[in-house]
């Protein structure tokens, strides 16, 4: 309903507008606004999404501005080709540059993109076929399909059609696993890991997908202005992006279109007033007032007010009792995981220490020992967080130990975190449908999944919910039920039992009982000795990085050096 | 290869690499202390240019010219992180990042109002003279630069090490978190990092303002050129950032004179893509890419 509306509100505006306002002062307004727009609507995949900060996406605008302006000119081709030619080369580069650096952390794509637009610039001014400091001019009205476009209006409908059509592909991708993907990226990369969720890829399709769109608003206004030169997209035509997507609204595709006219619009009106030189500092100012006080900018806001308008009815949970039969057994069997030899230090650290054992699939092992014996370290060196210094990590006899944590969770192996780590911008329901990410499936089927697992966790009901209307407990389990979402054959449970109270502990027991029952192989990392003690098949002993004892749970309470170890020499009197 | 030209070209290097070096200290300074890649940093050496430049023809003696941009500074510095950081304080590290963005844009927009369009000039602080080092010329004002540079980065320096406030922000540099936890009052060393960055960049736009102009879009280059120093120093040490930011000078300076003056931008730019490329890890796969970061 609310995108119906949407919609229906842009196209109204986009027909209304040249009838409101004709002459062509206005109409040209529209057409740099709406060339603006095809740009910024890819920036907020980019900057709202995948929270990559870019400061040189004019960059792109320049790729596709002189692709249009020296192929139309000095090589007579069709807008329309060299539009697309400009969008494809300004796609390559982002994908070339992007690619590896996006392994990096931290904000390096925003200084290389702004190196790699600093270079266009200088490439642009010394390189003789764009046409140096005076640029390219002569450019022709753009055309579609060889037909000229013979007036400003048919021009100004075209661009705004464009826009239309990323607008529905940001919607689009909004709406898909991808869209999913990349808000869960955006709350929690560890936990997007989890789901095997490749976030470099994501970030990198969103970089290149933006790099296109930025590259077509280039040609469209080149088109319009009908001439090239190195100076039409520098660095403020960069902060004109950001600021758009930030004030219009970082969180909908729509805040670029909303944005793209506030940026314009402003300017205008500063021009309008003599005032032309202010126009930095008050974009400035909104990008940081917007930031810190409305994050979700005028799209947002409006987003907002709807919601208020049509009073939702906030959803009421009544959780129903955890049911054992909603899911069955998968076809695949459990997993068999072996740890060979595995260590890892940092500098004079030796955190796991030539540690080895194997979990047979189906049973239930737990990983024990006193503080700082290693444990976490070794669940992120079979989880992918950590490499490894030595040794080897094998699910079923294929080893597991170069590959990334996505990839690992994509082969079926599940995890929860100590700190919980869920996505705390989504409903219930969205959580645990990241959890199917690995299923290349229709929506449908994944809804059944999710629905599936909630009511086996005991969460059936709140799927609408959002994180912060439920207990800890309840989070936990969200987790749990997220983690189930994946059909693992393994599950990597961290301090499971921490911060439940007793009741709560025995339900965790019970659950994990149905979860090995399901043909899931479990590996917890457990402080609470009764839950280890009723629950595992199988326990590891660790100790200062190393492996001191294994075996049933029984044998191993009694063993005199786990004792020491873990209850302290004190308690051997006793 | 004339060894004169070679001098010619290594020593203005050296001297728009103290501002760069200026530039990378602070970006790893207040990245240590507050979490946050401040993208404003840039724009401290630009104002202390303009403010300096803009006074002195208006009748403030020296000293006090150069005092006061390095108060405004200071100032502003301080009020950056006052008012748009302390507020922010708890919104995700990419929403406090583009905060500095923000601020960079106002500080860029405002001096753009307050001192205009056109460049401004300074005079030399002992004169607009030039000695011979090896058969190369070099700009009096150069020794000023590597002077103030040099006393700004002792002090810096001696700072980090001898004094309580400096051993907090190494730790902090170390592990913000546990720094935090030790009772290290990481709000005011905050202010007065980003204080003391924001003074450090002003002298140094102040200093390099009679040899390079000063105008009120310079502030990107520096920043970008110092946040390549910064990040060869892994935003985490102070020295390696200030040599690379030296560095940063003095190939940029080659490339202008061996290679071509209107591609020596394109060259350091295009070193630090290459630089992150390698770093990114073009042929590393799997989970060897998490140590390269």
């Amino acid at each position: 309903m609310k995108l119906r509306i949407g919609l229906a509100v842009f196209v109204a505006c986009v027909v209304l507008y040249p009838l409101a306002l004709p002459g062509q002062y206005p109409l040209g307004i529209g057409i740099i606004t709406g060339a603006l727009a095809a740009g910024t609507v890819g920036f907020v995949l980019l900057l709202g999404y995948a929270h990559q900060l870019a400061l040189g996406q004019a960059g792109f605008c320049m790729v596709g501005g002189y692709a249009s302006a020296i192929l139309c000119v000095n090589h007579h081709w069709d807008p329309l080709a060299a539009l697309l030619a400009g969008a494809l080369v300004a796609m390559a580069t982002a994908w070339a540059i992007a690619a590896p650096i996006l392994k990096l952390r931290g904000f390096v794509l925003a200084m290389a993109s702004l190196a790699l637009h600093l270079i266009l610039i200088v490439v642009a001014l010394e390189l003789p076929f764009t046409g140096g400091a005076l640029g390219t001019y002569g450019v022709p009205k753009f055309a579609l399909f060889g037909l000229p476009l013979g007036s400003d209006l048919a021009f100004y409908y075209v661009v705004w059609l464009i826009v239309l059509a990323f607008v529905a592909a940001g919607l689009a991708i909004d709406r898909s696993r991808v869209g999913r993907a990349l808000k869960a990226l955006a709350a929690s990369e560890t936990a997007a890991l989890s789901a095997g969720i490749d976030i470099t890829r994501y970030k990198l399709q969103m970089f290149v997908v933006s790099a296109g769109m930025a590259s077509v608003c280039g040609s469209l206004a080149v088109h319009y202005l009908r001439a090239m030169d190195p100076n039409v997209f520098g660095f403020a035509f960069s902060l004109n992006f950001i600021t758009a997507v930030i004030v219009g609204g970082l969180m909908s595709v729509w805040g670029g279109v909303v944005g793209a006219a506030i940026v314009t619009g402003l300017r205008e009106i500063l021009r309008g007033l003599s005032l032309p030189l202010w126009e930095g500092v008050i974009m400035g100012v909104l990008t940081v007032v917007v930031l810190i006080a409305f994050r979700r900018g005028v799209a947002g806001f409006i987003s907002h007010l709807y919601d208020r308008l049509a009073s939702r009815e906030a959803p009421r949970a009544s959780l129903g009792d955890p049911d054992g039969a909603a899911l069955s057994r998968s076809g695949r069997p459990a997993a068999r995981l072996e740890v060979r030899g595995a260590s890892r230090s940092f500098g004079a650290l030796r955190a796991v220490s030539e540690v080895s054992f194997a979990v047979e699939p189906g049973a239930i092992a737990a990983l024990i020992g006193p503080n700082g014996a290693g444990k976490t370290t070794l669940f992120n060196l079979i989880g992918g967080y950590q490499p490894l210094d030595a040794g080897s990590i094998a699910l079923d006899g294929a080893r597991i130990d170069a590959l990334l944590p996505n990839r690992i969770a994509a082969l079926g192996v599940g995890r929860t975190f100590q700190n919980l780590q869920l996505f705390d911008n989504m409903t219930v329901l969205e959580n645990v449908m990241c959890g199917t990410h690995r299923h290349f499936q229709a929506e449908r089927v994944n809804r059944a999944k999710t629905a599936a697992a909630l009511a086996f966790v005991g969460l059936r009901g709140a799927e609408r919910l959002h994180l912060g209307e439920l207990s800890f407990g309840h989070q936990r389990l969200v987790e749990v039920a997220r983690a189930l979402a994946l059909e693992p054959r393994l599950l990597l449970m961290d301090e499971p039992a921490s911060g439940l109270n007793d009741s709560e502990t025995e339900r965790l027991a019970e659950l994990i009982l149905r979860v090995a029952a399901l043909g899931v192989t479990v590996l917890l990392v457990e402080h609470d000795m009764r839950l280890v003690m009723g629950l595992a098949d199988q326990v590891v002993v660790m100790h200062h990085g190393e492996k001191i004892a294994e075996g049933a749970p029984d044998a191993v309470r009694r063993n005199r050096e786990v004792i020491d170890a873990y209850l302290g020499s004190e308690h051997v009197a006793a | 290869m004339d060894f004169s030209v070679f001098v010619q070209l290594l020593l203005p290097g050296l001297t728009t690499g103290c501002v760069y070096a200026l530039v990378a200290l602070g970006f790893v300074l207040c990245a240590n202390v507050s979490g946050v890649v401040n993208f404003a940093q840039g724009e401290y050496v630009m104002l202390g240019g303009v403010v300096a430049a803009f006074l002195v023809p208006h009748g403030v003696s020296l000293p006090v010219a150069i005092a006061l941009a390095v108060v405004a500074g200071a100032l502003l510095g301080a009020l950056q992180e006052r008012l748009t950081l302390a507020p922010a304080r708890h919104s995700p590290d990419f929403i406090q990042i583009t905060i500095t963005l923000g601020v960079a844009v106002v500080l860029r927009g405002g001096a753009l109002i307050a001192f205009g369009k056109d460049p401004l000039s300074m005079p030399g602080f002992s004169g607009d003279g030039i000695f011979e080092v090896a058969g190369a010329a070099v700009p009096v004002q150069s020794l000023w630069v590597w002077g103030a540079t040099a006393l700004m980065l002792a002090a810096m320096f001696w700072f980090l090490r001898y004094t309580d406030p400096g051993r907090a922000v190494r730790a902090c540099s170390i592990n913000l978190q546990a720094a935090r936890l030790m009772g290290v009052n990481a709000e005011r060393l905050t202010l007065a990092v980003f204080a003391v960055a924001g003074a450090s960049g002003a002298l140094a736009g102040a200093v390099i303002a009679p040899i390079v102009l000063a105008n009120w879009d310079a502030g990107i280059a520096y920043g970008l050129k110092g946040f390549i120093g910064a990040i060869i120093g892994n935003f985490r040490a102070p020295g390696i950032a200030v040599a690379a930011g030296l560095g940063i000078g003095v190939l940029e300076s080659f490339a202008a004179g061996y290679v071509s003056s209107g591609f020596k931008d394109a060259i350091v730019y295009g070193a630090l893509l290459a630089y992150l490329l390698v770093k990114g890890g073009v042929f590393v796969f799997g989970r060897a890419s998490l140590l390269s970061r």
